[in-house]
């Protein structure tokens, strides 16, 4: 009986995201980063036309499922708290469903969403390496997946700002200073302070490129003769990089339920 | 008679604020009874109780016989609520609400979608069944709210101001329809509208500052009082 409330929460909530700008906005957005890439890379480098290592191209072309995975943030972010923020909890909740119910398939239709976006990016980017070099690497189904972990992590992250947040936008702004703004400058600094930077959510964003190979090699081909990039890039530790993104999946989403289950609609 | 709601000692505490202490009631089954109080009396707070919408400090809610804070989804089943303002997704259709809401009640098929229908234009809403929410004023989800109470054929109301918002025209017709709805199921109604109240329901329960004040049918009220109103303002201090 539970099942058949959460396919119904799932369908409706998914009903929502389909209804509502933002989807088209971030597939668009997706869409102009991939052929940025793809119009701008053969103009602006040194080489003149697309690098000659495969794996160079596709790691540039994950900016597009880098912006899929930013969709994560705004489908999820007014998931608990819009419910509460614009009151319409108040005629949801007095319906006979669980609570839990409920943010399961919030969370589900809200991961449906970006792995739809997620596939809208490696479609491209995979017509665009077969136009361009005949073949696909193995490597970005490998990619795919950590993209698909990373947006799943990144949503947990959300929800859980979701759920302790008066208003949606906060839930937002919150997560993405968090992720790309602290995170970023951690990263940064454990970097050039040669730490590990694995526990951390960004991290497990670079994850979705490092899959292709070292990041000094493939961007070695775009400097000049007989200079090297002017700061070492460790090779990333991708497994230790999934696992950080399956604990912050489920620690965030768990606590989010947690504390969901607990507010109450005053 | 059977009781189709039990108020129990009820305590609500919102930090160090008491909104309600010790409430007790019991309302029969098919009874229309309202519960009127001043700002802040503690109405909405024991709706919201009654609803799962809240936790209450202590005291207990049981909705036909369920402990609202124990099984709440049980208790759930049985109710249809307006809980404040009523808000929808804005982006969804009245009929793919009232679907939605419906599903989750356990309604499906072509059963459901006549049952739509039928509230739908019972509310008036016809014209409106396929626009989104997001073009409907005040009142329309006002009377969206109503339809999403009567689809599933409660047989217990716990309605807090339903009337906010409407035209004139609006308030007759709800009254209308709270009124036929009301022979044949149990009302709890919450409102400042003396006027409304008196038309529905049998039985007044005052409350002020958290605590019952009087609870009696509205015509030994009136005969007590003289008017409802001066039963009202003489309970809550208005008059000397």
């Amino acid at each position: 009986m539970e099942l058949e409330k959460l396919q119904v929460v799932i369908g409706y909530e998914f009903l929502k995201h389909i209804r509502r700008k933002r989807l088209y906005v971030i597939l668009g957005l997706a869409l102009v980063a991939e052929l940025a890439v793809i119009i701008f890379v053969p103009l602006l480098t040194k080489i003149g036309g697309y690098p000659s290592n495969i794996m160079t191209m596709a790691t540039f072309l994950t900016v597009g499922p880098s912006m899929a995975s930013l969709g994560a943030v705004f489908f999820a972010g007014d998931a608990i708290a819009g419910e509460y923020e614009s009151k319409t909890g108040f005629i949801l909740f007095t319906n006979p469903v669980k609570r839990t119910t409920l943010w399961v398939g919030k969370y589900i239709a809200c991961l449906i969403a970006v792995a739809l976006l997620m596939i809208f990016s490696y479609i491209i980017t995979a017509v665009t390496l077969l136009a361009i070099y005949g073949n696909v690497p193995a490597e970005m189904y490998q990619s795919f997946g950590l993209a698909l972990l990373f947006g799943a992590a990144f949503l947990s992250v959300t929800f859980f700002f979701s759920s302790v947040s008066k208003g949606a936008m906060g839930a937002t702004v919150i997560t993405l200073l968090l992720v790309f703004v602290l995170f970023g400058i951690l990263e940064s600094i454990l970097m050039f302070t040669d730490n590990p930077t694995w526990f951390l959510l960004s991290t497990g964003g670079d994850s979705i490129g490092a899959v292709y190979g070292d990041y000094s090699v493939i961007l070695g081909e775009f400097l000049p003769e007989g200079h090297e990039l002017p700061f070492e890039i460790g090779a990333l530790d991708v497994g230790l990089a999934s696992m950080a993104m399956a604990v912050y999946m489920v620690v965030g989403f768990i606590s989010s339920i947690f504390i969901s289950n607990r507010r109450q609609l005053a | 008679m059977s009781e189709a709601i039990v108020i129990e000692n009820l305590t609500k505490y919102y930090d160090k604020f008491l909104a309600l202490e010790g409430l007790n009631l019991k309302v029969p089954a098919n009874e229309n009874v309202g519960l009127l109080g001043p700002n802040g009396a503690g109405k909405s707070t024991t709706l919201k109780i009654m609803c799962g919408l809240i936790r209450a400090s202590s005291g207990k809610v049981y909705i036909d016989g369920i402990d609202i804070s124990q099984k709440p989804e049980q208790a759930l089943s049985k109710i249809g609520a307006i809980v404040e303002t009523a808000e929808f997704y804005t982006f969804l259709t009245p009929s793919e609400i009232l679907s939605y809401l419906g599903r989750l009640r356990g309604m499906q098929g072509q059963e459901m979608k006549s049952r739509i229908k039928e509230v739908i234009k019972l509310v008036g809403l016809e014209r409106w069944i396929d626009v989104k929410v997001e073009k409907f004023s005040r009142g329309m989800k006002q009377r969206l709210a109503l339809a999403q109470t009567l689809l599933h054929d409660p047989q217990i109301l716990i309605l807090d101001e339903p009337g906010l918002g409407l035209d004139p025209r609006g308030l007759v017709e709800f009254r209308q329809i709270i009124e036929e709805a009301g022979k044949e199921k149990t009302i709890f109604f919450a409102s400042h509208q003396l006027t409304e109240v008196a038309q529905i329901c049998e039985q007044i329960a005052i409350i002020d500052h958290g605590k019952l004040l009087i609870y009696d049918s509205t015509t030994e009220l009136e005969k007590k009082y003289g008017t409802l109103e001066k039963a009202y303002l003489e309970l809550t201090g208005g008059v000397s």
